[in-house]
């Protein structure tokens, strides 16, 4: 039983990595919104399954509310953005694809060690994804920094909390209700914000291309 | 004595499917896209209206044009001796392992190479550097991705790894090894010049890769290119399905099993036909400059297959 | 039923300003007048603390286990009274509340729009019930949740007037802290699972009280990872260098009372969730691991934001380097054992007024001469008496000059560094705090004397008069020379008692 459950979870952390890498590959903003979402809906099964071996019916009351939030709201309105500027494409990010994707396979190796001693002291059966977890927010962390549309960087941001979703969720079988409840309002203000910031981002500069911004140095 | 009869019949089996296995995923792809296509044995009757032909030669070819046809074929279908094809464990499998398997393939391609680049045509040339472009990421995505299965297994020896899977059904789930599976085919479709990286029925010299090296062959030599080529195919196929799935392989020399492993085998190559011919159908050639980022992709998922393995063990 | 008459008011006042519409300026009176309950409450817990009392707040229903879910102890008491006591000096100091900025035609393009000013008092009143929340917060859970709020909270209102400078600012501010503040929460996530690792699942593990007693068993390699996350995240909110960067330009470009709120009150709620975090990990680790990492980058803040001063051409970018500046006074002093953390809450307390005061006086400054760049911004003196005068005794406080309790403060900050054996980091420190001196000294001489260009001058009232602002802005002034003279007992035990919690054995 024990042996199919971390089997499970590492398999499906290593989906959820995956789809992270593949916005490092993919370069419109179409691409990158199904990668998001597809990620969330594989999340949100990594949900259900550790609240189903791990037997806590909590987690499917966040899995509820992860669904609801990352499967069909957010990608919703990234494709009501999409709709309104036209298919953004991240034709030349800061650091092109390939070294991108080669820096990720770095930033994954980064991971392992840093998790390194979670995975020591660590006697859950879901340890093996606790790195690939970390990678993900490695690579989401990559992609805010290197990608230059104001869109495909948030898209980075919510990438990036997935993977710390996933870390609480394979490290302590979820962190205590509230407070996870807390973090998807947050996650839902934060990027309505960011959402609002895109419109008039595009209404002052005429693009969302960030190395637009460049007005205040010193 | 049996073994060495396995060895040439497995060999012999190879040379003899690979063609058809061509010709099915032709037959496929037609079928997909609504029209009859030609039959499946189609294949036989090239190589055999190929071998019947004179051969013309460029006056500035050298003796490379005329020897590496034959260097292309002897390599692939050296290989076919040293992966397990129908039967593990293999008497020749002291001879090689997974690198020597790579790098014989490496060794087609490069000859291939030389070739094209010989005639000094601009075609020949144009496909030469493009495939070295296309091999020189390749490469190292397949070894990486076969040593993560080798970590799993502890040996780089191929019959070893597959012997491995089978007594420990559960590995063939692990994330290692379907990270390298993903990793090998798009690796496969890269070497074996099949959609999104090169289309083998393209008849546009400037989109091509692999045909566009061997535009100056002709007659017997175009037909030992040919079929070194499809038997590449099989050979990855071979690879991909026996190293990742590798049930209904012949662990004993019994006839039942045998026959078993033989039908296996070809179900096998047929699923993998089929799914090859199903992605050339959905999706468009890659522009050039996105085909070292897809082998790039490739690449960084055989690394975390190698990551995975190595720390997970 | 304090902790409701501390949050609840804003909240109250946050509710007003979105109910009525178009914004009418009793809306932000009422707003102002709400925010002294709150600070009455702040003081009453304050005065509760120094009596040797923790007011403690929570339920408990069924799955959801609150209990203790409000604490504070003297630290928390310290912030959340900075915290009100800087939020009711912006809220009667905000836009709005009279009529002269929306009529006056010389303000123009300096005057908010309605609808700017409601949602102005919307937002600011938000950020600040999620300040006091996050510092009142015993779950550090709930105290990272209620901190990325006021990211998203303040991030409304930074850009009040759309512009490409505004919004830019803007963009960078909520990119860079959020993604910050989400490194916070893996270290909270990794500091969570080790505890879940030793003692199982419990609801009430989050529960800073509850971390700090298991806090000794904990393993120091998984702390030492979940601090150094900690460290980027909150240490982004605080503007520690080398995460520093968006504040120059939010703080450029924000409202002056909201700019004033984020310089000192954000600030000391960032540093607050630093603190706190940093007493669990010495705990685990032993003090040495987070001191080094804490000198290291406030070195780092030092150094940048010597040479940033020097180079700054823009008076209200050069207070943010002067923040940064502070900052890494701050991490120093942290690090330095009792002395020096005793240092560094008061420079804490000395800091907030001086830097709110500076940034109202500011604000003052760019609506008379219409240009943030010190070049354009000559004979202060001369035009503006009052505020010019604050103004330079607040700029000596800021770099160290007594009167102003700063003096005492950084004197003490050195004098345990010295005691500790630190003799080459102390005399780096001094060093840029030097270079710091000169160049605000030599902005500060530009901008008091010489003549004004006639044109860049509002001429409408060309001298200004006392007024009841300008009044308001001695209350920090009053403040300053107090503590550069004397330490109030109260305050002394507040401190003291804080210097315990974050120095245990």
């Amino acid at each position: 039983m024990d042996t199919l459950f971390s089997q499970l979870s590492t398999l499906g952390s290593s989906v959820i990595l995956l789809f992270g890498i593949t916005l490092l590959w993919r370069k419109s903003l179409r691409a990158y919104t199904d990668a998001f979402r597809w990620q969330s809906a594989a999340l949100t099964v990594m949900f259900l399954i550790i609240g189903y071996f791990g037997n806590d019916p909590e987690l499917y009351v966040v899995a509820v509310f992860l669904f609801i939030l990352k499967v069909l709201i957010l990608p919703r309105y990234l494709e009501r953005m999409e709709q309104r500027f036209g298919d953004q494409r991240e034709s030349q990010p800061y650091v092109n694809i390939v070294t991108s994707l080669m820096l990720s396979g770095l930033l994954v190796l980064l991971a392992y060690v840093v998790t390194r001693p979670l995975v020591l002291v660590s006697d859950l059966p879901t340890r093996g994804g606790l790195p690939l977890a970390m990678g993900l927010i490695f690579v989401g962390l990559f992609v805010v920094i290197t990608r230059k549309k104001a869109l495909t960087q948030i898209v980075g941001f919510l990438v990036m909390e997935n993977g710390i979703a996933l870390l609480a969720v394979l490290g302590t079988f979820g962190i205590p209700i509230i407070v996870e409840l807390g973090v998807f309002l947050d996650v839902l203000m934060g990027f309505l914000v960011m959402q609002v910031f895109v419109y008039h981002i595009h209404s002052t500069f005429e693009s969302i291309d960030v190395d637009q911004m460049n007005k205040l140095k010193h | 004595m049996t073994g060495y009869l396995l060895e040439f019949s497995q060999a012999l089996l190879a040379l003899l499917l690979a063609p058809m296995l061509a010709g099915f995923v032709r037959w496929v792809k037609a079928r997909l896209q609504n029209r009859r296509g030609a039959p499946i044995w189609q294949p036989y009757f090239e190589l055999a209206k190929l071998f019947g032909k004179d051969v013309v030669m460029s006056n500035n070819a050298s003796w490379l044009f005329r020897v590496a046809p034959y260097i292309v074929f002897a390599s692939a279908l050296a290989v076919t001796f040293l992966i397990p094809l129908i039967a593990a464990p293999l008497p020749f499998d002291n001879i090689g392992d997974l690198l020597v398997v790579v790098y014989l393939l490496l060794l087609g391609t490069f000859f291939l190479a030389l070739a094209g680049l010989d005639t000094g045509t601009a075609f020949g040339g144009m496909g030469s550097s493009r495939e070295m472009t296309v091999a020189a990421i390749a490469e190292p995505t397949i070894a990486l991705s076969i040593f993560s299965l080798a970590l799993g297994a502890g040996s780089t020896n191929l019959s070893h790894i597959v012997v491995a899977t089978l007594t420990n059904p559960g590995v063939a789930l692990s994330p290692g090894h379907l990270l390298a599976f993903a990793a090998i085919f798009i690796v496969s479709l890269a070497e074996t010049g099949r959609l999104p990286v090169d289309n083998p029925s393209t008849h546009l010299e400037l989109t091509m890769i692999h045909e566009a090296m061997i535009l100056e062959y002709s007659g017997r030599y175009l037909a030992l290119i040919e079929w070194a080529s499809w038997l590449k195919l099989t050979i990855f196929f071979a690879l991909l399905a026996n190293l990742f799935v590798p049930w209904g392989l012949a662990t004993a020399l019994t006839p039942a099993a045998l026959a078993i492993a033989v039908v296996t085998l070809i179900l096998k190559l047929a699923i993998l036909g089929v799914v090859v011919a199903v992605v050339e159908t959905r999706i468009a050639k890659l522009r050039l400059f996105r085909v070292p980022e897809l082998l790039g992709m490739s690449f960084v998922l055989a690394l975390l297959a190698v990551t995975s393995s190595f720390l997970l063990k | 039923m304090t902790f409701f008459l501390l949050i609840f008011p804003p909240l109250l006042a946050a509710l007003i300003a979105t109910l009525v519409r178009p914004y009418r300026a009793f809306v932000g009176w009422i707003g102002a007048w709400l925010s002294l309950i709150s600070l009455g409450a702040a003081l009453t817990i304050a005065a509760q603390v120094v009596n040797g009392q923790t007011p403690l707040w929570g339920f408990k229903i069924e799955y959801l286990n609150l209990e203790d879910v409000l604490r504070a102890d003297s630290l928390s008491a310290l912030i959340m009274v900075c915290v009100a006591g800087v939020a009711s000096l912006a809220l009667f100091l905000s836009p709005g509340l009279g009529r002269q900025q929306i009529t006056n035609p010389h303000w123009g393009e300096l005057a908010y729009a309605p609808n700017q000013l409601r949602r102005y008092h919307v937002f600011i009143n938000l950020f600040i019930a999620a300040m006091l929340m996050a510092v009142s917060a015993n779950n550090v859970g709930v105290m990272w949740i209620t901190i990325e709020a006021t990211t998203v909270f303040s991030a409304f209102i930074i850009p009040l007037k759309l512009n490409r400078a505004s919004i830019e600012a803007s963009w960078k501010y909520i990119l860079i802290c959020s993604v910050g503040i989400a490194l916070a929460f893996v270290g909270t996530v990794l500091g969570y699972f080790d505890f879940v690792t030793l003692s199982g699942r419990a609801e009430n593990a989050l529960n800073w009280t509850v971390l700090l007693a298991t806090a000794p068993t904990l393993h120091p390699e998984v702390m030492r990872l979940a601090f150094v996350f900690l460290l980027i995240g909150y240490g982004t909110k605080a503007g520690i260098a080398p995460m520093h960067t968006w504040k120059p330009d939010a703080y450029g470009e924000s409202p002056a009372p909201l700019t004033a709120l984020m310089a000192s009150s954000l600030f000391a709620v960032a540093m607050y969730a630093l603190l706190r975090w940093k007493a669990v990990a010495d705990a685990t680790l032993g003090a040495g691991y987070t001191d080094s990492l804490f000198i290291a980058l406030g070195l780092l803040s030092l150094t940048i934001a010597a040479f940033s001063v020097v180079l700054a051409t823009d008076y209200k970018r050069m207070f943010a380097y002067s923040s940064i500046e502070h900052t890494g006074l701050m991490c120093l002093g942290f690090a330095l054992g009792p002395l020096g953390t005793f240092a560094a809450l008061l420079h804490l307390v000395n800091h907030t007024a001086a830097k709110s005061l500076m940034f109202f006086l500011v604000d003052n400054i760019e609506h008379k001469y219409r240009s943030p760049l010190i070049e354009r911004t000559r004979g202060l003196l001369k035009t503006m008496p009052w505020t010019g005068a604050i103004f330079a005794f607040g700029l000596m406080t800021l770099i160290g000059l007594p009167p102003g309790g700063i003096f005492i403060t950084e004197f003490a900050l050195f004098r345990a560094g010295f005691a500790l054996h630190h003799p080459w980091l102390m005399g780096a420190a001094l060093a840029l705090l030097a270079v710091v001196f000169v160049s605000f000294i030599n902005h500060l001489n530009k901008m008091l004397y010489g003549v004004p260009a006639a044109d860049d001058i509002n001429m409408e009232r060309p001298v200004e008069k006392f007024s009841w602002r300008l009044a308001l802005l001695l209350i920090p002034v009053a403040l300053l020379v107090t503590l550069g003279l004397t330490l109030p007992a109260p305050l002394a035990t507040l401190i003291n008692q804080s210097v315990a919690i974050l120095s245990k054995p």
